[in-house]
């Protein structure tokens, strides 16, 4: 991606019509799970790192570190400006249900001498983990402080705003092909689906696909003809895509640069040299996928299978596995994961379900 | 892969030779019925579903989405996968609730499981010959 390569048409306008967005795990984009506790006001402010010390080693609050126990008052004119947790609603003996509040002696186990300098208690709502994005800490900070360790990536993913201008022109080149493949699909009596495989090292596309079910395998989504097409140019593949020329890959294997009907030798040889100087070309590690809509779960597992390093999307799909169905790309128990951005030019994917 | 009690496709792994990951034993084997539906002139959609699966090990994740979309009523195999087993180890891909991909399927398993589990011991133990290096490994 040097500077001063000449701009495509598609890169002069300023902005996007599109918004890329992160799929994240269950647990980054979740809604907050809260606990009930009881906080008392700090009558005295003088006491308060006595009262912590104290409720700290009678009541804990195991497992819960990001909550800090103090808070300002939310009322300004408070006769008490902080307020403590005393304990979970939990931490009770279960006889003490039924909606009303102990008194703070009976929490504090009716040791007088405990009870001086708190108020009478009243329930709150707790964050019951810590929160792990903005908006999971806004939500989380509206009931009571936590602490919250930013990662800023996320962040910035969240607002659409990870990708530079540039970086969103490069997607929207891609994208344009894997739409142009899934229109001659779709002449070919296909599905619409368009998909294609770049390194993004070199910024080259090493596979073009539309989807093939309708040939005899049903089983040719257009993310699976991808990952063979690269196959191909690494000198394997199971299929042959003869019969379908918008389907093509690019030879990385040096043996494999003979006479090949689907291969197109268009990459700068010496720069795809120099990106495997560390080692051959192994399945998809470190290529990018882009695809028109989000993938079934048969080719998102095939995109775990392939090593793929990031995989940009159009539109979701009623039973994709990268965000609707499933997230196969976040789930620790599988062997490799990767990002997943949706959105990518997703008005013009929509439109081919319409072909 | 076996319809009517005959035997239409057999497979095994091919992705080293095909150095394409997604060629598991199911995929090839499916691959066989295919052409044998072809030869014989018959729609792949009435043979799937009238055909039944017998696999070592529990279908991954990608093989059970192929599986559903294919029709296949019935998969038996030997030994369960922890890494991708998509047949109830990591996901339950023949039971959730996918109605734009296929059909559900039910499923036998643990017949010979022990074998099975051996062999897969055996291939663990190989090294992987298309694997890059350690060296490049270490990036990530």
């Amino acid at each position: 991606m040097e500077p001063q390569r000449k701009r495509r048409k598609t890169e002069e306008s300023d902005t996007f019509l599109w918004e890329v967005l992160p799929v994240l795990s269950e647990e980054l984009s979740q809604g907050i799970e809260f606990l009930q506790a009881y906080a008392a006001p700090i009558i005295n402010k003088k006491d308060t790192s006595h009262l912590v010390k104290k409720l700290a080693a009678m009541y804990p609050l195991e497992g819960l570190q990001h909550i800090k126990r103090v808070r300002a008052c939310r009322d300004k004119h408070s006769p008490h400006p902080l307020e403590i947790i005393v304990c979970l609603a939990s931490d009770l003996n279960s006889k003490e249900e039924g909606g009303t509040i102990p008194s703070i002696t009976a929490l504090l186990h009716n040791s007088e001498s405990d009870c001086t300098g708190l108020g009478e208690p009243f329930l709150v709502q707790i964050p019951a983990f810590p929160p792990l994005t903005r908006p999971q800490f806004e939500e989380a900070s509206r009931h009571w402080p936590t602490s919250f360790h930013e990662d800023k990536q996320v962040t910035v993913a969240l607002k659409g705003e990870l990708f530079s201008k540039d970086e969103k022109a490069t997607m929207q080149k891609y994208m344009e092909q894997a739409i142009e493949a899934a229109k001659a699909g779709k002449e070919e009596g296909m599905a619409s689906v368009g998909a294609l495989i770049v390194d993004p090292d070199i910024d080259a596309v090493l596979a073009v696909a539309h989807d093939c079910r309708n040939s005899p395998n049903p089983l040719l989504h257009a993310v699976m003809v991808c990952i063979d097409l690269i196959a191909h140019g690494q000198g394997g593949g199971a299929y042959n895509y003869k019969k379908y020329p918008a389907c093509h890959f690019v030879p990385t294997d040096a043996s494999h640069y003979l006479a090949n009907d689907n291969s197109l030798p268009s990459v700068n040889l010496s720069s795809l040299e120099q990106a495997t100087e560390s080692g051959l070309p192994y399945i998809c590690t470190g290529y990018d996928l882009y695809v028109t809509r989000e993938p079934c779960v048969m080719c998102a597992m095939a995109l775990v299978h392939s090593r793929i390093r990031r995989v940009f999307f159009g539109v979701i799909s009623s039973d994709g596995a990268l965000g609707t169905k499933y997230k196969i790309h976040t789930k620790k128990d599988l062997n490799h994961r990767f990002e997943v951005f949706k959105g990518v030019m997703e008005q013009d994917c929509q439109k081919l379900s319409q072909l | 892969m076996v319809y009517n009690n005959e035997i239409l496709g057999r497979g095994r792994n091919e992705v080293n030779e095909t150095k394409n990951a997604t060629r598991h034993a199911e995929m090839v084997a499916i691959d066989q019925v295919l052409e044998w539906c072809h030869c014989n002139d018959k729609d792949p959609g009435d043979v799937f579903e009238r055909t039944v699966l017998y696999v070592t090990v529990e279908p991954c994740i990608m093989c059970a989405g192929a599986l559903r979309l294919l029709r296949i009523p019935l998969v038996v195999y030997g030994c369960k996968n922890d890494r991708f087993g998509g047949c109830g180890s990591v996901l339950d891909i023949p039971a959730d609730d996918l109605p734009q991909t296929g059909a559900p399927f039910k499923c036998i398993s643990g017949y010979r499981a022990e074998e099975a589990v051996e062999m897969l011991k055996m291939f663990y133990k190989q090294e992987n010959p298309n694997a890059p290096k350690s060296k490049a490994r270490k990036k990530d």
